[in-house]
């Protein structure tokens, strides 16, 4: 049949992944992030928030109107910026923080993600996360404005902060289960033998790490308003500044979707079974809602706190969240000669 | 042509000319900055220590002083509450003393309680205004809301007592434009009662915050002497342990008969003049209260000055019964004042303010000066800020509620 190779790329899992879970679903959840966070600190701060575009739905259309608003707005590109590292870089970024989605399985079973189940799945996932910071930085300098200048560097800053204990304490799981297939590693917790129960101190740290990762309060140093206004993006305006702005969400939740695999047992205490109800839909499910957990947690904060200085966060990051880590290694360790997951 | 004359040494009138050091970053912040307010400052970075700060004021100068000379004795108020108009009672109750102490009267006990109680009305809008501008200046909005949304139930207040929310115009030579309603000592009560339930919540997620600790504490440390020698006022001073404020030091109205103390902290750090704040607005609460009792109490007096109001004609004395509003006769709009000068101090919310008035016998001021606290605590951006990095001018900035439009008048 001459139909069966196209059809074959076109149903190709991995490009599925990609695009409805990666790009559609990461959509999604940056919606309800962003939904949420305005929500969650209107009611704190004893506001009302987005109501208007749609009362009934509290508001939530109005994240769509923004995007709306945000494609069709004019593109301002001023003279002095480099132009194409400047159109090139938040888009790359935006691609490149999707791209872990590939090789993060939301199922244990092999015929709906074949690429997911290959034996190094968590160590390609962390490491492709950890290359967007780099095209926010060649975004910010291209800007060729001292304050994107100064935004860049502090995300240089505070990558030095974060990269190694966020790599550090997600690595200690597979200390502990002996695998950085992450399949394995959800299977070996199964079914409630989660690592934030048997290493909390590992995924205190890997919040840490992703609170800072993402510029999230009280960590929301490269884009702070009062200083540099609005850090790397400050010449960035439209469709370019919402890839910037979304970028961080999608961010957040692939790192929230690892966190969930690694430490809150992915689709466990569920065992997926044969079947694309069972053996695709439930277990998403369960995944994707133990992720936006976390990112909603994460949203939260920012009516709680304010934004430390620079410098506090790098000692706070040397001094209190390399050392939780390094811990939490040794403890996964500790779990492992025991044979707790074995 | 600019550039020519530099090269032969010249300057140009009014600028600062300077050679561009190499490893230091100057940004400039403002005036479209979100940070900066209606000012600029011009920072000089190595690395991330600003080794110089430059405030550059003075883009919203309207020129007061001057206006003032060509307005009638009265009208200079609505002018000059305009300045600070989240302080309008404050800022305008000096220039009034001033007038009076020109024409030799004295202000009913009533009308002064009135001003009293506006005053520190005025004074609570005023901190909570600036506690929220700080706290969105560090990142925490929660702070900025609630502050605004809590400052709003003392404008409602003042809203009550003078009809206006914020440009109140309400002491005039001689007393004040209008009696208190008669609900509005439940008003106040309730208020007062209000807003110290809410002080205690502001320091559990703002004063008291680790993070906000961490960030302000030991940051634009100003010494004891350092405040005396730079000559910083109000809040930011007592925040640095020096007692000081009109209201003890030259006690004008009828602070001397009120109970209330002037809270002083010594570490002069940012922490220090934001828990200032805190504490003032509980003296303000106190003396609003005190107030309240004393005016329900004590009825019956005119709210102006008496010789005024027994010059009344009929009609103007019915209203005042029936509304306990004033009603000009408009031979006091364009009343002369005799010729002399005059000086009045007072405590706005920032600090002190200054008033020398000048009359030369007509029926507009001759030179009205003011000096306002901004204007004095400006300096701090100078020399206090070098040798903090970028990440703290905000918290600077905001710690000594700095307010442009007062400062530049």
């Amino acid at each position: 049949m001459i139909l069966d190779p196209i059809l074959y790329l076109i149903a190709y899992p991995p490009l599925w992944q990609v695009l409805i879970l990666g790009f559609l679903g990461s959509l999604a959840v940056a919606m309800v992030a962003i939904w949420f966070e305005r929500k969650a600190a209107a009611r704190v701060q004893r506001r009302i928030g987005p109501y208007w575009a749609s009362p009934a739905l509290g508001g939530f259309l109005n994240i769509i109107a923004d995007m709306v608003r945000y494609v069709l707005q004019q593109l301002i590109i001023p003279g002095t910026v480099d132009r194409l590292t400047f159109y090139v870089a938040p888009i790359a970024a935006f691609i490149v923080s999707i791209l872990p989605v590939i090789f993060i399985p939301l199922s244990s079973r092999p015929e709906f993600w074949p690429v997911a189940s290959m034996d190094y799945s968590l160590l390609i996932a962390l490491a492709l996360s950890t290359l967007p910071p780099l095209l926010i930085i060649a975004a910010g300098w291209s800007s060729n404005n001292k304050f994107a200048v100064i935004g860049s560097m502090r995300e240089s800053y505070v990558i030095t902060a974060y990269e190694l204990v966020a790599v550090v304490s997600i690595l200690s799981a597979s200390a502990a289960t002996l695998t950085f297939n992450l399949v394995h590693i959800v299977d070996a917790q199964q079914p409630f033998k989660w690592l934030i129960i048997l290493n909390p101190i590992a995924f205190l740290a890997a919040v840490l790490a992703v609170l800072m990762s993402t510029s999230a309060f009280p960590f929301e140093i490269p884009e702070s308003e009062h200083e540099v206004v609005a850090g790397p993006y400050t010449e960035y305006s439209g469709a370019l500044y919402a890839f910037n702005m979304g970028g961080a969400y999608v961010r957040r939740f692939v790192y929230a979707l690892i966190i969930a695999l690694v430490f809150l047992g992915g689709w466990a205490p569920y065992v997926p079974g044969p079947g694309p109800i069972t053996g695709y839909v439930i277990p998403s499910i369960i995944v994707v809602l133990k992720a936006l957990i976390i990112v909603l947690f994460i949203s939260f904060l920012r009516a709680v706190y304010g934004r430390y200085r620079l410098d506090q966060a790098l000692g706070a990051a040397w001094r209190l969240a390399i050392p939780l880590a390094i811990v939490g290694f040794g403890w996964s360790l500790l779990l492992a000669y025991i044979g707790v997951f074995h | 042509m600019t550039s020519g004359g530099l090269e032969a040494g010249g300057q140009i009138p009014g600028f600062i000319v300077k050679k561009i050091e190499k490893e230091v970053y100057e940004i400039f912040i403002g005036p479209q900055h979100p940070g900066s307010g209606h000012m600029r400052i011009i920072v000089r970075l190595d690395g991330d220590i600003i080794v110089e700060a430059d405030p550059d004021i003075g883009y919203v100068h309207r020129t007061m002083e001057k206006l003032s000379e060509v307005r009638e004795w009265l009208k200079p108020i609505p002018l000059l509450e305009r300045m600070t108009i989240i302080d309008a009672c404050n800022v305008t109750l000096p220039y009034v003393n001033a007038l009076e102490k020109l024409m030799d009267k004295k202000p009913s006990t009533r009308a002064s309680y009135l001003r009293v109680l506006l005053c520190e009305i005025n004074r609570v809008a005023s901190h909570l205004y600036g506690m929220g501008i700080f706290g969105v200046f560090i990142g925490h909005s929660t702070m900025y809301m609630w502050a605004f949304g809590d400052r709003e139930v003392f404008l409602e207040l003042a809203e009550a007592l003078t009809g206006a929310r914020l440009t109140h115009t309400y002491p005039i030579p001689g007393g004040v434009r209008r009696d208190m309603p008669q609900e509005l000592p439940g008003m106040a009560r309730r208020a007062v009662r209000y807003m110290r339930r809410r002080l205690e919540e502001y320091r559990k997620i703002f004063v008291d915050n680790p993070v906000i600790v961490k960030r302000l504490s030991g940051v634009g440390v100003i010494s004891k002497s350092r405040a005396v020698e730079l000559g910083i006022v109000g809040p930011n001073l007592r925040a640095s342990g020096v007692k000081y404020d009109v209201r003890i030091a030259e006690p004008y109205e009828v602070y001397g008969e009120l109970d209330f103390e002037i809270p002083v902290f010594e570490e002069g750090d940012a922490l220090a003049r934001t828990w200032v704040r805190v504490e003032e607005i509980k003296q303000s609460l106190n003396i609003i209260e005190q107030a309240v009792n004393w005016l329900e109490t004590h009825k019956g007096e005119p709210v102006i000055a008496k010789e005024d109001f027994d010059k009344l004609p009929k009609l103007h004395k019915e209203v005042y019964e029936r509304e306990g509003r004033v009603k000009f006769v408009p031979a006091h709009a364009t009343m002369k004042i005799p010729a002399g000068k005059a000086v009045a101090r007072g405590e706005m919310g920032r600090g002190e303010i200054f008033y020398y008035v000048e009359s030369d016998g007509g029926i507009t001021p001759y030179r009205v000066r003011v000096v306002t606290p901004s204007a004095r605590n400006a300096i701090v951006f100078k020399h206090v800020v070098p040798g903090h990095t970028l990440m703290d001018l905000p918290a600077i900035y905001g710690s000594i509620d700095y307010f442009p439009p007062e400062s530049d008048r």
